[in-house]
């Protein structure tokens, strides 16, 4: 299976998309959020990024990568963020890395940016005090077996307490 | 059966058609002759020239182009493409200071007119790219002229040392100060990044047309009015309730922004 594209057409960066784009990398490159590395892709359009766990937490010492894609109308739409294999095991994580996170779906805002994201992903993370998949684990990833992105997934957001 | 004959208005409107088929087509020189036809017949109708312009330009022609474009502006001054189109060829002539004179007035004309934000956009970027090559050509003046005065200095400095060889320190500190000076005025001409305030939250980038919500937050204002018709009406930053009516234009933080820019000409780069 590819993890890319979601079947979706890859459209090109508008240029508004692209100027930002351009200004969050350099801006990362000066000042990266803490935990996270970015992976030089060929592409401004997709980004790879490692995160590590955070000392003192349940994935301290694990390393993980995030895959952003960004659609043609970043930010005025929100970029599709999921987990690439293996995803870590978080009851808001499913095995197939789609994240159920607000901010990442309904409650995106053009002013938030890659780095906070990132922010928010890494704090879901460190919050939570047990390492098992979402109940509905089975069920929802047989149901993305045809490539289906979060974006499309019609969430209902667990509690902020994890 | 007695046809109606064509006046000759309405000819010229039928070869502006054609012409305007051919140039969809890419046939330029075929559009061109029938520009040129319809301008024959009449050539008081400003369009007719600026859509032969627009084929020279697609042609690289640009003297052909600014010169069907001043023939337009002569019969119609308010034309935005006539004005966009001499800027153009004026920058390519590299004579900037005029190109931003009509690439101004074509923003002005394209902003009150309703040609669409598409157009603006596209004069804005040229525009940018003007004051950016004009910027460039004043600083490497500036620079040549300062490092000229910079290398005199010092060689009269050097002269009058070894002269007055017991004064040594003193001119040691002098010739530090004079070369700090130096540095001081050709600072405002290196490129560096442009400050967060003068740059919109959404956008990244240096503000054109700022806006203020009642929540304190500038953004600029193609951006915010976006945002709050495709993602929802709130502030972005803030996420207080927000609609198009409550936003205000921020007049101190745009002329701050002219202010900057004034100094700092290479910010005009775009990616």
């Amino acid at each position: 299976m590819s993890s890319s594209g979601y079947g979706q057409k890859e459209k090109v960066l508008s240029r508004i998309a692209a100027t930002r784009l351009q200004k969050e990398l350099t801006e990362w490159q000066v000042n990266p959020p803490c935990g996270f590395e970015h992976k030089v892709t060929e592409s401004l359009q997709r980004w790879i990024i490692e995160v590590h766990g955070a000392p003192g937490t349940l994935y301290e010492g694990e390393t993980f990568h995030l895959q952003v894609d960004f659609p043609e109308h970043y930010p005025m739409e929100a970029p599709v963020v999921i987990f690439m294999q293996i995803p870590p095991l978080h009851p808001h994580i499913y095995s197939n890395g789609h994240i159920c996170l607000d901010i990442l779906y309904d409650s995106w805002s053009p002013a938030m940016t890659v780095s906070s994201i990132c922010i928010s992903i890494l704090s879901m993370l460190s919050s939570s005090t047990v390492k098992a998949r979402p109940p509905d684990d089975d069920r929802y990833v047989r149901n993305c077996r045809n490539g289906r992105s979060p974006k499309e997934t019609r969430w209902w957001f667990h509690d902020d307490k994890v | 059966m007695a046809r109606e004959v064509a006046t000759p208005e309405k000819q010229a409107e039928l070869l502006k058609d054609q012409g305007n088929l051919y140039f969809k087509k890419e046939r330029l020189g075929a559009a061109i002759e029938a520009y040129t036809e319809a301008i024959t017949l009449c050539p008081k109708v400003p369009v007719y020239w600026t859509n032969r312009a627009l084929c020279h330009r697609k042609r690289n022609a640009w003297d052909l182009v600014e010169a069907d474009c001043r023939k337009a502006l002569e019969l119609d001054n308010s034309s935005t493409k006539a004005h966009y189109m001499l800027g153009l060829a004026l920058l390519q002539g590299k004579r900037y200071s005029d190109a931003i004179a009509e690439l101004e007035k074509a923003l002005e004309l394209g902003r009150s007119g309703k040609s669409g934000s598409y157009m603006v956009e596209e004069i804005w970027q040229e525009l940018a790219k003007a004051r950016y090559s004009e910027w460039e050509q004043a600083a490497s003046v500036r620079q040549h002229q300062q490092q000229e005065l910079k290398e005199a200095q010092l060689l009269a400095n050097e002269r009058k040392m070894s002269e007055l060889s017991n004064c040594n320190e003193k001119y040691q500190e002098r010739l530090q100060t004079l070369s700090d000076v130096f540095e001081k005025a050709s600072a405002p001409d290196r490129p560096a990044e442009v400050p967060d305030h003068f740059c919109c939250k959404i956008t990244m980038d240096l503000f054109r047309d700022p806006v203020i919500t009642p929540s304190g937050v500038t953004y600029e204002r193609s951006a915010l009015l976006e945002h709050l018709r495709k993602v929802g009406n709130f502030d972005p930053l803030t996420r207080t309730p927000l609609t198009p009516e409550q936003v205000f234009p921020n007049l101190a933080l745009k002329e701050a922004v002219q202010a900057f820019l004034a100094e700092h000409g290479w910010a005009y780069k775009t990616y």
